[in-house]
């Protein structure tokens, strides 16, 4: 700002006067400016009273195009329209046009004025609409509301039906994704349970025992399968399981050893022809699913093929004295000479054919379950010998086998001592042994218990231990008299019942062996029976004697509650007495068991032994202190 | 394992191997014996090989891999004057790993073949000494059962030995001497075996006429 010169700004104002004319001389005669009431006439005529508003843009552009001449009046030309305009009426005042339009207006107002006070009357003049469009009928306000109503209520209903819709397309896509959902369910049940594994797209599963130890070549895969054909329309079945399982085919059905001893040597035509009957399954628990119970039932039809295979394999190789037979699925075997003992495996399949045959039921009476449930016993043991860690080595490098034969090698032994570390017997040979066993057993038994009936006095008891071996029992025999069992002890004897034979220890030390037959042991037991006739204790029959008669054949001996009356022999000496009769009025017990073993053995001199040696005969008969004293001995 | 005593017979006079082990096995009939199979013992040698040895040249150890058919399932190897290892039979193919340290010198299996006699505690095994294709020599073991400490029941071997070997009753062996009252194992059997493979490897061969 500052070192700027200012600039000097000269106003000259626009309002310039209008040259009317120009002197000779050069001079200008100025017009003389419009006064301010002479414009305004100006302006009032320029007013043009029959234009509405409408030209009001006209007016408005006119406005400003007049806005200058209003600045200034330096707008000749138009005030020379003005001007022309003005002098078309001539003689007119500038004001003239603005009255006649006042005037017009006013006359026009007036008109209206009075034509709208006769219309008001409504005497004379009335006004009558001008017929227009026909407008919609006039309606009445509950149809109104009923037609709103339903229009909205069909928009609702609208979307409502598609939602609807919408939720019936998932439902359905539900109930088939929960058909897929309980595939999915299903088979991690199955997995649960079984193993399974996928290959390809198929799922396989494995039912064999290979994995807790056996060495059975049998594959036992079984296939899991999608249930697809289910109808979705239909009622869905209540026992529908979306998973269904294959089994092999050789698997089907159901199994089980037959295991069962028979007296009679069979014929070598009847081989062969072992008739199944079959078992009622095993009810399987409720709340499990079908292919549980079909896969276990396929299990243990593999477990009895292994079993049986196991058996036929040894039957075969191992020696024995008595070969056993091996037919189709039985295998035979004696035991004992008159003994024969069948182990069969009984397969029924499922078919509707197998089952009508099978209609003929062979009493299960000779089937031993305890010898089945120990054949399964066995065959677990063996698997699990393979898989115990005496087998598997320490160090893994170590080669494979039981832990002692391992050590074999560094420990030099020699043949001896590594026989003894292989385990000799087979399956073939365990179960017999136990059937050897079992029938030894039972006809031991039904010895004793024959004899018992038969036999009433002596008495024999038996007393089976309940905790057994296998290859062992033992029950402990007495034999007592009625009355005296806590006198007669000593005939006690414990047999131990083993495989093939039964040991007597009697209660005095000795060990008696008896082979399998059955009249051994009868003989033995009735050798022991007379044993306990001998055997009691010493009984002294001692009775105080009031009065004594010696006649030539008899003394009578006058005691307190009767008499007794003996014959003595010829060969009297004081000592042997040969009892010929003995009277007594009253019933006791020890001399009636005197009597009764005079009654069994009448032949017999029963010797008497007076032990009491204060009865001396002649002397004391007059005594008082008699006692007549008898006394039968034998030993304890 | 019972006492056990080695030797070697020598072949009777204007005889063959094959004749004496029969006069023997007759006279062990003749006393009682009962035959009870075949016996056979092996010998395989090795030596260190070059390369484990130091730079001072110091001269390879020979090592004896032996079998016996008495103790089928071990392998015994020992060092001439050092310990003996009863090992498993899979030594014998670590012994195959092992070339590269332990090299078989050739033509060093030497082998005793024959029968075994049982004459109630005590257990004779006549056997011809073989080495190749050749015949050496015979050997002679008898152990006594019951017993394991050498020095209770030599006396008693002694007696057995001279009731059929007569005037070829060896003395006491080697082992018995350090450890008398030492419990005796099949490790000294080994032991006995190598020292008569040893003495007969040294002999001169037994004359044509004893080859069969």
């Amino acid at each position: 700002m500052s070192g700027v010169r200012a600039v000097r700004i000269s106003i000259e104002s626009a309002c310039e006067k209008q040259v009317q004319e120009v002197g000779l001389d050069g001079t200008e005669t100025y017009l003389q400016p419009l006064s301010m009431s002479q414009n305004l006439a100006r302006l009032a005529q320029r007013i043009d009273f029959s234009q509405g508003s409408g030209s009001e843009e006209e007016e408005a552009a006119g406005a400003e195009g007049d806005a200058p001449d209003w600045a200034g009046a330096g707008a000749s030309a138009d005030q020379d329209d003005e001007e022309g305009l003005v002098k078309f009426q001539p003689s007119l005042w500038p004001w003239d046009s603005v009255r006649n339009n006042l005037r017009s207006a006013l006359t026009e107002m007036c008109v209206l004025y009075d034509v709208l006070s006769i219309v008001r009357d409504k005497k004379f003049m009335t006004l009558d609409p001008v017929s227009q469009d026909a407008l919609p009928p006039k309606q009445n306000p509950q149809t109104l509301q009923l037609i709103s109503k339903k229009k909205s209520l069909a928009g609702a209903a609208q979307i409502l039906l598609k939602g609807a819709e919408r939720l019936t397309k998932s439902v359905t896509e539900n109930q088939e994704n929960k058909l897929q959902r309980d595939f999915n369910s299903e088979l991690l049940r199955l997995r649960q349970h079984w193993k399974l594994r996928k290959v390809g797209d198929k799922i396989l599963g494995d039912l064999s025992y290979r994995s807790a130890g056996s060495l059975f070549p049998h594959h036992g895969t079984f296939e899991v399968i999608k249930n697809t054909d289910i109808d979705l329309d239909k009622k869905i079945p209540e026992d529908y399981c979306p998973l269904d399982v294959q089994i092999p085919s050789d698997l089907e059905g159901s199994a089980y050893i037959k295991v069962s001893i028979q007296k009679q040597a069979p014929d070598i035509g009847d081989l062969g022809t072992v008739n199944l009957f079959k078992r009622p399954l095993p009810k399987s628990k409720p709340g499990s699913p079908h292919w549980q119970t079909k896969l276990e039932a396929a299990q243990n039809v593999l477990l009895c093929k292994e079993i049986f295979a196991q058996l036929s394999r040894e039957a075969v190789q191992i020696k024995s004295q008595i070969p056993h037979i091996v037919v189709k699925n039985q295998i035979i075997s004696q035991p004992f000479p008159s003994l024969q003992l069948s182990i069969s495996l009984c397969h029924s399949s499922n078919d509707k054919k197998s089952q009508k045959s099978a209609t003929e039921k062979q009493s299960p009476e000779d089937h031993l379950y305890v010898l089945e449930h120990n054949l399964h016993l066995l065959i677990r043991e063996f698997h699990k010998q393979t898989l115990s860690s005496i087998m598997m080595p320490h160090p893994a490098s170590a080669p494979f086998g039981h832990k002692r034969m391992r050590l074999s090698g560094p420990q030099a032994f020699d043949k001896n001592e590594i026989n003894s570390l292989q385990s000799s017997e087979g399956l073939l040979e365990k179960i017999i042994k136990q059937a050897k066993h079992i029938f030894l057993r039972s006809r031991t038994a039904a010895t004793i218990d024959s004899l018992a009936s038969r036999i009433e006095d002596p008495q024999i008891q038996a007393h089976w231990s309940n905790i057994n071996d296998v290859y062992e029992s033992s029950v402990k025999v007495l034999i007592t008299s009625q009355g005296y069992e806590q006198i007669c002890k000593s005939i006690q004897l414990q047999l131990n019942i083993g495989v093939e034979q039964i040991r007597v220890v009697h209660r005095d030390g000795r060990v008696i062996t008896l082979s399998h037959q059955e009249q051994e042991l009868q003989d033995f037991l009735l050798s022991q029976f007379v044993m306990d006739l001998k055997v009691a204790v010493r009984l002294w029959f001692s009775f105080p004697v009031t009065s004594v008669k010696i006649f030539q054949k008899a003394m009578f001996y006058k005691i307190a509650n009767g008499v007794i009356f003996v014959d003595h022999s010829k060969k009297f000496s004081g000592i042997k007495w040969k009892v010929g009769t003995l009277f007594i009025k009253w019933s006791c017990l020890c001399l009636h068991l005197a009597l009764a073993y005079y009654d069994f053995f009448p032949e017999q001199n029963f010797d008497l032994k007076c032990l009491q040696t204060n009865y001396k005969h002649k002397e004391a008969i007059t005594s008082k202190n008699v006692y007549l004293a008898f006394e039968t001995f034998h030993f304890i | 394992m019972g006492v056990t005593c080695v030797s070697q017979m020598p072949v009777a006079e204007g005889k063959s191997v094959q004749q004496t082990v029969e006069l023997l096995t007759r006279k062990l009939e003749i006393l009682g014996a009962e035959k009870q199979g075949t016996f056979c013992v092996d010998c395989e040698t090795y030596h260190t090989a070059a390369s484990t040895l130091g730079s001072q040249g110091q001269a390879g150890k020979l090592m004896y891999v032996m079998h016996n058919s008495e103790y089928p399932l071990s392998c015994f190897a020992l060092f001439e004057n050092g310990p003996c290892l009863i090992a498993d039979t899979n030594f014998d193919v670590l012994m195959v790993k092992l070339k590269g340290f332990f090299q078989s010198a050739k033509a060093s299996k030497i082998e005793t073949r024959g029968t075994r006699y049982q004459y109630c505690d005590f257990l004779v095994k006549v056997g011809t000494v073989t080495m190749g294709p050749s015949a050496r020599g015979i050997s002679v073991e008898v152990e006594y059962g019951p017993c394991v400490v050498a020095s209770d029941c030599w006396s008693l071997l002694l007696e057995f030995l001279q009731s059929f070997l007569g005037s070829h009753t060896p003395g006491a062996p080697a082992v018995f001497g350090n450890r008398h009252d030492a419990v005796y194992g099949p490790a000294d059997t080994m032991v006995q075996y190598m020292e008569l493979f040893n003495k007969i490897r040294k002999q001169q061969q037994v004359p044509v006429a004893g080859i069969r």
